[in-house]
């Protein structure tokens, strides 16, 4: 029977981990998923890693917090957390945010409606430490008691009183990085209270007061991407020579001659694509590119630090670093005097570009910002390009990038092309604004530290495999070619981990891919198939 | 038992300090600085595509065409949001019928205050008591119906929170405290309905009195009670999380639902704002308490070790 978890355990003082996962917990797969015993069980830490790292939450490490020295350092980060909540409440230091958290911290009616709306915490058989309003409750009771400063007897008469020491922060920062900052508990919550913010800044103070944030999301993330110009370490130069091997690859493979344009003063469009796909998803920029070319665009990329990689990590821990990002980007296109940006596809960057930076691109910042969707959608639907739908003739769903279509409602325009140009396009079910997160949200696509993946792929992943899994369950042998869209770099990358992980390919022959990659690969003009089945 | 000067004070007092705390709890958050945009799907007012979560970033170049607006379609999402509870049915099916009950219970009775104020206006203006019959029927009916709603769904709210762990672990004792007092509303109200012989022209004839600020106002011991819990609530309910009636227009429309762009007043603010100092402590931000927000986001990074 599993253990329950009160509020206050949070700042249990012993060393110990506050819960275990067990795999016999976790919701089933479909078959042949459902083995007893497979996947094995999960990555356990070595003696070392426990011995050097905190551990102290549910057996997985995703941030690597080294133990502190003594007791002196535990308090100094004990009072810059004390600070930093003050800081949370302050109209100088957080207006970005403020009326929201307000909003969050102060009306929750702790009736749990949101619990069975999160994706964790289903699929890992409903671990008290992953309900949406675990953390947020400890956080709502420290604020109430150390940055409000309510007496003694309100915080008795309010809630249970929750420690602050060493093992409260150190466990609550871990613990915000169990949460995919999807929303889908803030769309369930009747009051409108919502969680995903709450953690998120939870993640913000950490960084922001006591300087702690994954290092791929700052060190390898944000600081990188503005001194180098992307998290992938590419720099122009590399950059540039990548994309043109690129444009000669596919056009001696498909007959089509891609070449990209860069830098070009006046365009009309400025695309910024993520840049981790043209390392690890070549096919999607190379599409874009036959596309744009095909279509007749007046477009460009940019070679420029800050003008190549529209990713931005800020948005899920540092307000300060997504502002200086989104600054640079918009720089960018301004010097370059284009019409409009495209966002390539990723999620968060068109979160973070398309809306929240609108109220910091001020001024002749201010350069409109186009989704991928409906830049793709016009491409297809104007004309000027012959399809051949029974190009795609597989099975084809649709994963909902949480943060282009919960978080910014653009729902429509894929699924047009889709049902134009996938004669076997299915949806999972739920989907569009209702959708399963894919578990990579919230930066965990990029973070793989100590033994996180296995979390990821076993319990933050899960939901959306099982919905995978389910929307092919008609054909679900490895004989029929299966493709799962999803116009996300990050959403890609955690399918991708997922399939490795549970061997899709093999066993049920799915792959991931883009929506511009099944655009191409419908076009008539191109004899050569684009998408390539092969693992 | 209480009667004279006592009630038009104490009610209206009361009354007051309802006004004062709600305006105190809507000028507090409405006056919290602007903020970053957060929206989050569906958007009712978003004419054509509000109902499936659509925005208006599905048009191609946004920016070009109108934002067209339903202004019926957020009222019609509020109204079966406020009276039917619809997240919480979508979500929490064993929580739903309780918390409507006590919601509609609520709801009702509020219903019947401005009943009895047309009953007090009727006899204040020299009718006699048989003209507001068929008004004090109804208002009856709503009462009995109310009170009693109210009270299965405070009584389900209250066993729920106790007995289910998952409730129990989260629910304070002010929670707690909060569902009694509102149940000791509804079960004070229940009672002098059905005890008293003519419940419904004695409120009517106390609602007169007190409009007419008459100082031989006097109503029944089990009446008093229920004036003085009702009221006692009334002063209490701003200063609690029950006020999440204020709170949710907020986090609907300025946080949900605000796909405002930026005009000229907002443009203002925001320049303010970016403009205040920053002292957040990491050493990445480099603020020293001096530079502004503005100031800190456009420099060029850092390095900056991770933990």
């Amino acid at each position: 029977m599993k253990k329950r978890l009160k509020l206050t355990d949070i700042s249990r003082e012993e060393d110990s981990q506050l819960t275990e996962i067990v795999p016999d917990d976790l919701i089933p797969l479909p078959a042949p998923y459902d083995k007893p015993g497979w996947p094995a069980d999960f990555q356990q830490l070595t003696a070392d890693q426990q011995q050097r790292l905190v551990c102290n939450l549910d057996g997985f490490v995703a941030l690597g917090l080294p133990r502190p020295r003594n007791e002196a350092e535990e308090k100094k980060y004990t009072e810059l957390f004390i600070s930093g909540m003050n800081k949370l409440l302050s109209r100088e230091n957080n207006w970005t945010f403020l009326q929201p958290l307000l909003l969050s911290l102060d009306y929750c009616a702790r009736c749990q409606t949101c619990n069975d709306a999160c994706h964790v915490y289903v699929a890992s058989g409903k671990n008290d430490l992953y309900r949406p309003t675990y953390r947020s409750e400890i956080f709502r009771n420290l604020v109430s008691r150390h940055a409000r400063r309510r007496g003694k007897l309100r915080g008795i008469f309010g809630g249970k009183n929750v420690d602050l020491n060493w093992s409260t922060i150190s466990r609550l920062y871990e613990l915000s990085y169990r949460c995919n900052l999807c929303r889908r508990c803030a769309q369930a919550c009747p009051m409108g209270v919502d969680n995903g913010l709450i953690t998120r800044e939870i993640r913000k103070l950490f960084s922001q007061e006591l300087g702690w944030a994954p290092q791929e999301l700052h060190e390898k993330g944000t600081v990188l991407q503005l001194k180098v110009g992307s998290p992938t370490g590419m720099s122009p130069d590399v950059l540039r020579d990548n994309v043109a091997f690129l444009d000669d690859d596919f056009s001696t493979s498909i007959g089509f001659n891609v070449s990209t344009p860069w830098d070009k003063e006046g365009a009309d469009v400025l695309l910024i694509h993520s840049a981790g796909d043209i390392l690890s998803f070549p096919e999607s920029p190379a599409a874009f590119s036959i596309l744009c070319q095909a279509a007749g665009i007046d477009w460009t990329l940019s070679s420029e630090i800050g003008g190549y990689d529209g990713v931005n990590y800020g948005l899920f821990y540092d307000d300060i670093q997504l502002a200086r990002i989104a600054v640079r980007h918009a720089e960018t296109a301004r010097k370059l005097n284009v019409n409009k940006i495209v966002m390539g596809e990723c999620g968060h960057q068109h979160k973070a570009l398309m809306t929240v930076a609108d109220r910091v691109l001020t001024g002749d910042l201010n350069i409109p910002r186009e989704s991928a969707m409906t830049f793709l959608e016009d491409i297809v639907f104007s004309g000027k390009i012959n399809f051949d739908p029974s190009k795609n003739d597989f099975p084809v769903t649709l994963h909902d990038p949480c943060n282009i279509v919960r978080n910014l409602g653009i729902v429509g325009p894929q699924r047009r092309i889709l049902r134009y140009l996938c004669p076997q396009f299915r949806e999972m079910m739920p989907h569009g604004v209702d959708n399963y997160c894919c578990g990579g949200g919230g930066g965990f696509s990029v973070m793989s530290g100590v033994n996180f993946t296995n979390w990821k792929v076993n319990i933050a992943g899960r939901m959306k495999f099982k919905q995978v899994l389910e929307a092919f369950s008609d054909r679900p042998g490895p004989e029929v070619k299966k493709y799962v869209c999803a116009p996300c770099l990050n959403c890609k990358l955690q399918f991708r981990d997922m399939f490795s992980y549970y061997r899709a390919g093999e066993k049920s022959g799915i792959k991931c891919g883009g929506l511009a990659e099944l655009i191409v690969n419908a076009m008539a003009d191109i004899k050569q198939a684009f998408i390539s089945w092969e693992e | 038992m209480i009667s004279g000067i006592f009630w038009p004070v104490f009610v209206f007092s009361a009354i007051a300090l309802f006004v004062i705390g709600t305006a105190y709890r809507v000028l507090s958050l409405s006056r919290q600085p602007v903020h970053l945009r957060w929206e989050l799907s569906p958007i009712p007012h978003v004419k054509g595509r509000g109902s499936y979560g659509g925005s208006d970033f599905e048009e191609f170049e946004w920016w070009k065409g109108p934002r067209r607006r339903s202004l019926l379609a957020p009222l019609a999402y509020m109204a079966v949001e406020i009276f039917l509870l619809r997240s919480v049915f979508k979500n929490n099916k064993r929580l739903w019928p309780f918390s409507l009950g006590m919601h509609l219970g609520v709801y009702l009775i509020i219903l019947t205050a401005p009943l009895y104020v047309a009953v007090a206006i009727i006899l204040a203006g020299g009718m006699p008591s048989s003209d507001t019959n068929s008004l004090r029927e109804v208002t009856y009916v709503l009462g009995v119906t109310g009170y009693l709603l109210g009270i299965s769904g405070v009584l389900g709210l209250l066993v729920l929170r106790s007995v289910v762990n998952d409730l129990r672990s989260f629910t304070s004792a002010s929670g707690y405290f909060n569902l009694a007092f509102l149940g000791a509303v509804f079960l004070s109200g229940i009672n002098a309905c059905l005890s008293l012989p003519d419940f419904t022209g004695t409120v009517g004839q106390y609602a007169k009195d007190l409009i007419t600020l008459d100082p031989t106002i006097s109503i029944p011991f089990l009446l008093s009670l229920h004036v003085i819990i009702s009221i006692l609530f009334l002063i209490y309910l701003p200063w609690t999380n029950m006020s999440h009636f204020i709170a949710k227009y907020f986090t609907y429309h300025s946080v949900r639902w605000n796909d405002a762009p930026r005009d000229a007043k907002m443009d203002t603010e925001l320049r303010r704002l970016m403009g205040r100092p920053v002292s957040w402590s990491a050493g990445h931000v480099q603020a020293d308490g001096d530079r502004s927000w503005i100031e800190i986001a456009t420099e060029k990074a850092t390095d900056e070790k991770t933990p």
